[in-house]
């Protein structure tokens, strides 16, 4: 979920290029939780800095939404310092990573956040 | 029958006979016969031979006979007579006329014979007491004229006074005084006549003193004033009259007129007393001292400036017994200069210790006084001046004068550190504008590199590329990742500027940036040593943001050791004592002398900063790292943030080669 299409294309493509996941995209914060339901995913890859609705506020729908509470949600954002983070509307304890991230560093981050589960 | 008049061993008596010349031989035959003792010198038979003989006194006694073929009667003796030369003159007479005998005698005539009626004894006896009456006579004669001679010339006034002090003689002087013609004409009269009471009255209890007692009053003076205002000064002598018998029968006196030395005197004591009271009431300390340095003379205020209530303890004392032995040798050796060089010293500053305590400036002016003989200095006249309220005034207006201009330094120096702190304002506030852009565009640049980022990692992934695809591939992510930094640099501007204080050790934090930055030591030969001085106390730091501090000096460090080489980190506190290099480094006004300051120094091996470019190491964008190792922002984000800790930041070259970081930290007290 990132308002940047082109960033959301490409990772799609990548991240499918492994193989191991589907990847979903959307760009429009305010449709983030209807897409979800529909999508019903494992993990979110969540912007934070986005128009009309911010990566803080999806995370505490998708937190509090009875059929999504459990799906993982990693912070992706071009904000880089914690602090910063905290200060657009905190992070509640959800990972985080940097843009520009690497292929690597990603999925590193994905299995460790999804456990050992699949 | 022999004369009874033992005949006189001396020379014979000299006679001239003066007669005619039968009686003339009758003379002589008698006198032969009778004695030796006299010898008839001459005989003549006029007078005009007489006076020859008389005029050249070689002659003892004339005998002289009135009839003369020059001169008759009276006359003949009257002329003899006339030539004063004192001889007796006996007359001789055929005229037995008792009338004109008395008048021989009474005119001078030592006796009167009568030719025919006396004998050699009668003639020798009268002629003997002629000679001794008139030397008797002459004698009183004598005696008289000396008496009268003082009496008539003396200036003084001379008295002689009975038993009642009535004048009994004056002489003329006395007479002028009282203004009367002749000095008989004050027989019997008193001084109650000629004086006022206030004089008359003691004179004579004087007198009836000296009569009392029979001792002299010597030398009295004595004021005289008379009926018609004269009044006068007398130096008065007065003396025991006594008749032959010793009885005393008044007194006799002697008066010197004064006046006008007593007038001189008045006026001499007039003057001095001008003078004295002129020097008593100047209100600066005046005094003469002589050549050893003894007081002499002093006034009112000298005296009281020496805390003294009495000339007495002043005169003939010396400076050391007012003053300290210094003030007294300082004083000392001024005056045996003056007294040496003959030349004043003139309005010289002295600061001498007060009688009632506490220290008085004088202006001292010493002169010398010369003898009018022989020109050698025989004394020192001094005058003081107390200066102490202007002297006073003058230290307060200097005191005031050095609190004007520190306050005027102290005002430069506050305006100096306004306009740098001003200027670090101005800064700060373009950090904060460069912070905000950077935030602003990390923002828009990071989603591009991300997808580049992203599409690099799909590529590279794919099985069919070629090397050169590969390296163009390792280029593209290597230019993505130096953007990155940039922007991570950039955004530490944009970092809000508060600290998240808590009581952290600054080894620790240190620690564990060595351990970040281990990494950056992997490509050559480096020493690390740690020198942490043990026991250090706990800072108020935000952990997170010195570790960045660190983290940029130590890797600089490292940076500037490309082929290896020593780093060695130093910690320690100190107090500031703001002596020798002891100082608080070069922001003065971060830390005071007395701060307690906790100090992290950092040393490398490298090249040390160029010359010329140590002022610059911390201006943003600067960078003395090859392009693409260095943001050129990492000693300024450094700063700032040591700046937000209230701490100092400094690099300088060490002496013996490479550079070393200074960080220092206030305890927290």
């Amino acid at each position: 979920m990132d308002d940047e299409a082109g960033f959301t294309r490409l990772l799609k493509i990548t991240l499918e290029g492994t193989k191991r996941y589907l990847v979903k995209e959307e760009n429009d914060g305010s449709h983030a939780l209807t897409t979800a339901r529909q999508f019903r995913p494992d993990l979110i890859l969540l912007d934070i800095v986005m128009p009309k609705v911010d990566g803080g506020d999806v995370a505490r729908q998708i937190a509090s939404d009875p059929i999504l509470k459990a799906v993982k949600i990693i912070f992706l954002t071009a904000i880089v310092s914690a602090r910063e983070a905290a200060g657009v509307g905190g992070i509640g304890g959800f990972p985080f990573m940097a843009k520009p991230v690497s292929l690597a560093a990603l999925t590193a981050m994905i299995e460790q956040t999804l456990g050992p589960q699949q | 029958m022999v004369d009874a008049i033992t005949p006189n061993p001396s020379p014979p008596v000299r006679v001239l006979v003066e007669d005619n010349p039968g009686d003339v031989r009758l003379i002589v035959e008698l006198l032969s016969a009778y004695s030796s003792q006299f010898r008839v010198d001459g005989q003549v038979t006029r007078l005009a031979e007489a006076e020859e003989a008389v005029e050249r006194a070689d002659v003892d006694l004339v005998l002289l006979d009135l009839s003369l073929p020059d001169s008759q009667g009276f006359e003949t003796f009257e002329r003899l007579l006339s030539h004063g030369r004192n001889v007796p003159i006996l007359v001789l007479s055929g005229v037995d006329d008792e009338s004109l005998a008395l008048r021989m005698v009474h005119a001078g005539a030592q006796d009167y014979l009568v030719k025919g009626k006396f004998d050699a004894q009668l003639l020798a006896r009268a002629m003997r007491y002629a000679i001794e009456r008139n030397a008797a006579e002459q004698e009183l004669a004598q005696e008289k004229n000396l008496l009268r001679s003082l009496l008539e010339t003396m200036p003084d006034r001379i008295y002689f006074k009975d038993l009642e002090s009535r004048f009994v003689r004056v002489n003329p002087a006395m007479a002028l005084l009282f203004k009367i013609n002749r000095p008989e004409d004050a027989l019997g009269k008193t001084d109650f006549d000629f004086f006022l009471p206030e004089h008359a009255e003691p004179a004579y209890a004087d007198e009836q003193e000296i009569i009392r007692t029979g001792i002299p009053m010597v030398d009295k003076v004595e004021k005289e004033t008379l009926p018609d205002g004269r009044i006068g000064w007398a130096l008065t002598t007065k003396l025991p009259l006594r008749d032959r018998a010793g009885r005393l029968i008044g007194t006799m006196g002697m008066s010197r007129d004064i006046t006008r030395i007593k007038r001189i005197e008045t006026e001499l004591a007039a003057e001095r007393n001008m003078l004295r009271s002129v020097i008593e009431n100047i209100p600066d300390p005046i005094f003469v001292k002589d050549v050893h340095g003894r007081y002499l003379l002093d006034n009112e205020a000298h005296c009281r400036s020496l805390g003294r209530e009495n000339r007495e303890d002043v005169i003939g004392h010396d400076s050391a017994d007012f003053f300290p032995p210094d003030e007294a040798a300082a004083f000392k050796a001024d005056d045996d200069r003056v007294v040496a060089t003959g030349k004043p010293m003139e309005n010289h500053e002295e600061c001498v210790p007060d009688p009632s305590g506490g220290r008085r400036w004088l202006l001292t002016t010493k002169a010398p006084i010369f003898n009018p003989e022989t020109g050698v200095v025989e004394r020192l006249v001094c005058i003081r001046r107390d200066i102490t309220q202007t002297k006073e005034a003058q230290e307060k207006l200097k005191a005031a004068n050095t609190d004007l201009s520190l306050a005027l330094s102290n005002l430069k120096q506050a305006s100096e550190q306004l306009r740098s702190i001003q200027l670090q304002l101005i800064e700060a506030e373009k950090m904060k504008s460069i912070g905000r852009l950077a935030a602003g565009v990390a923002h828009e640049v990071k989603n591009p590199l991300a997808i580049i980022t992203m599409g690099v990692d799909y590529l590279e992934g794919l099985d069919t590329l070629d090397e050169t695809q590969r390296e163009i591939l390792v280029e593209m992510r290597t230019a993505v990742k130096r953007a990155d930094n940039v922007i991570r640099g950039l955004l530490d501007f944009s970092v809000p500027r508060q600290l998240e204080v808590t009581a952290a050790r600054l080894t620790d934090i240190i620690e564990h940036s060595l351990l970040l930055v281990r990494g950056e030591m992997s490509g050559g030969q480096y020493s690390l040593t740690t020198e942490f001085e043990p026991d250090l106390p706990e800072l108020r730091l935000d952990s997170m943001k010195v570790e960045q501090v660190f983290v940029n000096l130590i890797t600089n460090a490292v940076h500037a050791m490309p082929e290896g080489g020593a780093l060695t980190v130093r910690v320690y506190s100190k107090q500031l004592t703001g002596v020798g290099e002891n100082l608080a480094g070069s922001a003065p006004e971060v830390f005071q002398v007395g701060d307690r300051v906790v100090v992290a120094e950092i040393d490398d091996t490298g090249s040390g900063i160029p010359e010329g470019k140590i002022g610059k190491i911390f201006d943003p964008f600067y960078t003395t790292k090859p392009t693409g190792k260095g943001t050129g922002l990492g000693l300024t984000v450094t700063r700032s943030i040591i700046d937000l800790h209230g701490g100092t930041i400094e690099i300088t070259n060490r002496p013996e080669g490479g550079a070393r970081a200074t960080v220092m930290f206030r305890a927290s007290s």
